[in-house]
């Protein structure tokens, strides 16, 4: 008797099947890059309050502290705790990496990886390869969900994509390191479903960076109850009218199964891959700053020297998102979910940086000026999805003159990759914050070298 | 300009829910709400403790005692280890869900199995020299109750049986996140900030309901709305308009319409207008309907025949029901699908007279007579039968190979708002349930705090009984730890 094989159980058979050999060249550069990245993000992300909150919080459940936390060396706690508190750090000022279809990826799972490598006994330790290869199952498994449904290429206006795909992903990949049996794997996404989807409301705010945090430790939390016995519907993923299962955080749903890895399975970060930001904010915010800086130097050009006093208007041209769309943010959170705040930060400063968001810089009075002279337009033309949009500033001089900066590709989008350089550049410039030039460096050469590492736990040690 | 618009702006509904949460207190409980909220938190108790035995509560014990620290609060019927405040609210939420047998609400909803364990465990975690009263868990309870009530009333999609999102997850998280914020005196901004936090952590789909999964729902719905409060009350932030927006907890619901809450001046709580439901046997809501119609055919049917059932004579069984997939199930395989079908329960009843907890032991779920009969059962959705716990009924008709038809109709079964249960009777499933794991002097404590709770000085004497400690040997460690310190 043949049976269908379900969506669910394709995904369960594909986490429990595929095999290092199954990662390409590109996949494994693609990704290690990933993981440098999320790991300097999550490192200057422990100097943040929200942080301090949720360490504060954790250490209250301490006792089999076996997991490092990111920029902490004298402090262990509990390997989903730790997950969690890792978690938020790296999406904290939401500096982390941006995929298409949009969600933040690496922070939902890297976290988990390196909590639950050092739960392991000495004896199991996965070695690099397997860690490499359980961070593109959970990459893999999140892509996948949200070609699920057309709703998810867009930016999103109902939950958070972390908080959904996210937390599945991190299932996947959890257990994937834990080496489930395939119906472990299925039960561990069906756990994970009832942990997952967080409201779009708290971006913006100093919760979002719960939404990873949480991402990555329920996930972890889903694959070690799998791991225990535990049992969960086995369709979860399939489309069940009259029952919702996962197809309840979407209102167009297709799922579809996934091949088992054969000889070859092409993973879809070798078809698109990540961006990288180049500072702290909302990736929207990437094409508008690139765009400011460039009317900017057509505006130095023009009258000697930045003269804001010259201009009448700004217009920006973007798409219409309204989570961050704020005139006048009145905190660091709001700030960095704004592309009027990030507009005029560029023209004023001539770049956006971690400190472009401090208290002080926030309320300065020259930044209110310009703030006060922004006006958005919603071009038909420019779509709210992170493949299509750009970015347009619109100077609008008392003299009459028109100066226009536009960027439809920022330096750090996929299409336009940071170069090597330029990423180690801001892991330095991140880690520096916490650690020492040596650690740095010995993370930075651990991570180029992954596929080499006998313990893949040395990692999470060294952090 | 600021202080202007700080006067005259609208209130939010999320900063009128946190002036309720915060401006809520003792003198605002009507004797109708504190009687009614007793029996749920004695049916609660007792539905936790027998949960306790079962496998799910099994697996998430030994996950959370990965999880240990110098705080600890109880777990229900266990002496012999605690567990941090967060991981024992989850276990003995867990535990009241286990079997499907604690309350439900209308609009529907599980409400106390998602607020009880939360202040109780939050109730330990105070310092030593903190005492919580009996009528601050009260209060703190009914606050819970009453948050997830107002919210189920801002969509019309929350008044039927739920098809998406499982709505303890929904509500029940925001509950246990209101009353724990309660119990802690957050101030205001806090309260919002708890709801807000809180939001992102609510719901769960329903595909996992008549799965091993489904008690962590009310599980996670205790300990999220916990560390919610707990996140807030250490100065975490969220959204201060969450209730507002449809991109906050509108995100739940596809139509979403929230409204402030009556003014504090004699507060109307929602639990003196509506009375929950009170489960007779450990299974979905709507199969008690089922149940009574199926035994009082049954009773039809023995009369001519020995008080035996003439199996080999029936042809056919027909139930009326409203349309509710997710406890459409013609053959359970598992106690989680026995509980979650109207098949099941019908041919049980049909064959044995009346629901039990163990008419959904393996052995019985697999009984080669009950696969019989429900092999001849069918379902039938009458349009005017909707799926609403307040106005669903059912009918069983049982149609003999000679041709007659026997059959009844349930409209109110005996445990439902309508028809509450008597307390001898709510005391009898308390004691029956209780008795599986604890002492009789622990049940008997039990239902004495319980009946007593608003003059109880220190409820940690209900978690002391809910461990297994009897209060006199509890007296006798007191005294012998006196003498150790010389005081005796």
């Amino acid at each position: 008797m043949w049976l269908k094989e379900t969506v669910t159980s394709s995904f369960a058979s594909f986490i429990h099947g595929v095999k290092p050999e199954h990662l390409s060249k590109i996949v494994r550069h693609r990704s290690k890059r990933m993981i440098l990245d999320s790991i300097g993000v999550g490192l200057v992300g422990s100097t943040t309050h929200v942080f301090d909150i949720a360490l504060q919080y954790c250490q209250l459940y301490s006792p089999v502290a076996v997991s490092s936390v990111y920029g902490k060396p004298g402090i262990k706690l509990s390997p989903t705790l730790a997950a969690f508190t890792n978690g938020v750090a790296t999406h904290s000022m939401d500096f982390d990496d941006t995929w298409h279809p949009a969600t933040h990826p690496s922070g939902a799972i890297l976290p988990a990886l390196l909590a639950a490598s050092q739960m392991l006994p000495p004896s199991t330790k996965p070695n690099g390869m397997d860690f490499l290869l359980a961070f593109n199952v959970g990459l893999e498994v999140q892509g996948r969900l949200m070609h699920f449904s057309t709703e998810a290429h867009n930016i999103p206006k109902r939950f958070h994509p972390p908080s959904v795909v996210g937390t599945m992903g991190s299932a996947a990949a959890t257990a994937k390191l834990l080496s489930l049996s395939t119906a472990q794997c299925m039960h561990a996404l069906g756990i994970a479903a009832s942990l997952a989807g967080a409201p779009m409301a708290n971006a913006a705010t100093q919760a979002k960076p719960l939404h990873i945090g949480n991402a990555t430790r329920l996930g972890f939390e889903a694959a070690l109850l799998a791991a225990r016995g535990m049992e969960a519907n086995p369709l979860i993923l399939d489309d069940i009218p009259g029952c919702s299962g996962f197809s309840v955080f979407y209102s167009v749903y297709q799922p579809k199964p996934l091949s088992t890895p054969s000889d070859h399975h092409e993973f879809l970060l070798e078809k698109q891959d990540i961006a990288f930001k180049r500072f702290p904010a909302h990736l929207g915010m990437h094409w508008v700053v690139d765009a400011a800086l460039s009317v900017r130097n057509l505006f130095i050009h023009y009258a000697g020297s930045f003269s804001p006093s010259l201009i009448r208007t700004i217009v920006l041209k973007i798409p219409v998102s309204k989570y961050i769309n704020r005139p006048f943010p009145s905190s660091e959170h709001e700030a960095r979910h704004s592309f009027q705040f990030n507009a005029c930060t560029a023209l004023l400063d001539g770049e956006v940086g971690l400190s472009s968001f401090t208290e002080s810089s926030i309320h300065r009075q020259e930044l209110r000026e310009l703030l006060d002279k922004v006006v958005v337009e919603h071009p038909e033309d420019n779509v709210a999805n992170f493949d299509k949009m750009y970015g347009e500033v619109e100077l609008l001089l008392h003299s009459g003159d028109v100066l226009t900066g536009k960027c439809d590709t920022f330096y750090g989008h996929w299409r336009k990759p940071l170069s090597k350089e330029s990423l180690l550049k801001k892991f330095r410039s991140n880690a520096s914050h916490v650690l020492s030039e040596e650690k740095i460096e010995t993370i930075i050469t651990m991570v180029d070298n992954l596929e080499n590492l006998s313990d893949s736990s040395q990692l999470a040690c060294s952090l | 300009l600021n202080i202007y618009f700080f006067f005259f702006s609208p209130q939010t509904v999320t900063g009128n829910f946190a002036n309720v949460i915060h401006g809520l207190n003792a003198n605002h409980l009507t004797d109708q709400v504190i009687q009614r909220s007793k029996r749920m938190i004695l049916d609660t108790l007792g539905v936790g403790l027998l949960g306790t035995s079962t496998e799910v509560c099994h697996k998430v014990t030994r996950y959370s005692k990965i999880y240990s620290s110098d705080i600890s609060s109880t777990v229900w019927g266990h002496l012999d280890f605690r567990l941090p405040p967060l991981y024992a609210a989850f276990v003995n939420g867990v535990a009241v869900h286990s079997m499907d047998f604690d309350d439900t609400w209308h609009p529907a909803t599980h409400p106390s199995g998602a607020v009880l364990p939360a202040v109780i465990a939050l109730s330990e975690a105070f310092p030593q020299k903190k005492k919580i009263s009996g009528l601050d868990l009260l209060l703190a309870f009914n606050v819970g109750i009453e948050v997830q009530g107002r919210l189920l009333r801002f969509s019309s999609e929350a008044r039927n049986i739920p098809k998406r999102f499982h709505p303890p997850t929904v509500v029940g998280t925001m509950g246990s996140a209101a009353a724990c914020a309660k119990l802690l005196a957050l101030d205001r901004l806090k309260c919002k900030n708890t709801l807000a936090i809180a939001a992102s952590y609510a719901g769960a789909p329903l595909a996992n309901a008549a799965t091993q999964t489904k008690p962590l729902h009310v599980g996670n719905a205790a300990k999220h709305g916990l560390e919610a409060a707990c996140l807030a009350s250490q100065g975490l932030q969220g959204n201060k308009q969450i209730l507002d927006m449809e991109s906050g907890i509108g995100a739940f619901y596809t139509d979403y319409n929230p409204q402030t809450l009556p003014t504090l001046q004699s507060y109307p709580w929602l639990l003196d207008q509506q009375d929950v439901a009170i489960k007779r046997f450990p299974a979905h809501l709507g199969t008690h309907w089922v149940a009574d119609a199926a035994s009082s055919v049954r009773k039809k049917l023995v009369e001519s025949s020995d008080n035996l059932l003439p199996l080999d004579k029936i042809e056919k069984i027909i139930l009326k029901v409203p349309e509710v997939k997710y406890v459409n199930r013609p053959s359970p395989t598992s106690e989680h699908e026995a509980r979650h079908s109207f098949q099941f329960v019908a041919c049980s009843a049909l064959l044995n007279g009346s629901m039990s907890v163990q008419s959904f032991a393996s052995e019985n779920v697999h009984q080669p007579a009950l696969r019989e009969l429900l092999s001849k059962t069918q379902l039938e959705h009458p349009p005017d039968n909707t799926p609403s716990f307040d106005s669903l009924y059912c009918e069983v008709s049982v149609t003999l190979r000679d041709g007659n038809t026997i059959s009844d109709r349930c409209d109110t079964f005996y445990g439902h708002w309508r028809k509450p249960l008597k307390k001898e009777d709510l005391e009898k499933k308390f004691q029956s349930n209780a008795s599986s794991v604890l002492p009789a002097e622990a049940t008997e404590g039990i239902i004495e705090t319980v009946y007593n709770l608003e003059n109880v000085e220190d409820c940690s004497v209900l978690s002391t009984f809910l461990s297994g400690r009897s209060a006199r040997a509890l007296s006798e460690k007191r005294h012998a730890q006196s003498n150790i310190v010389g005081l005796g």
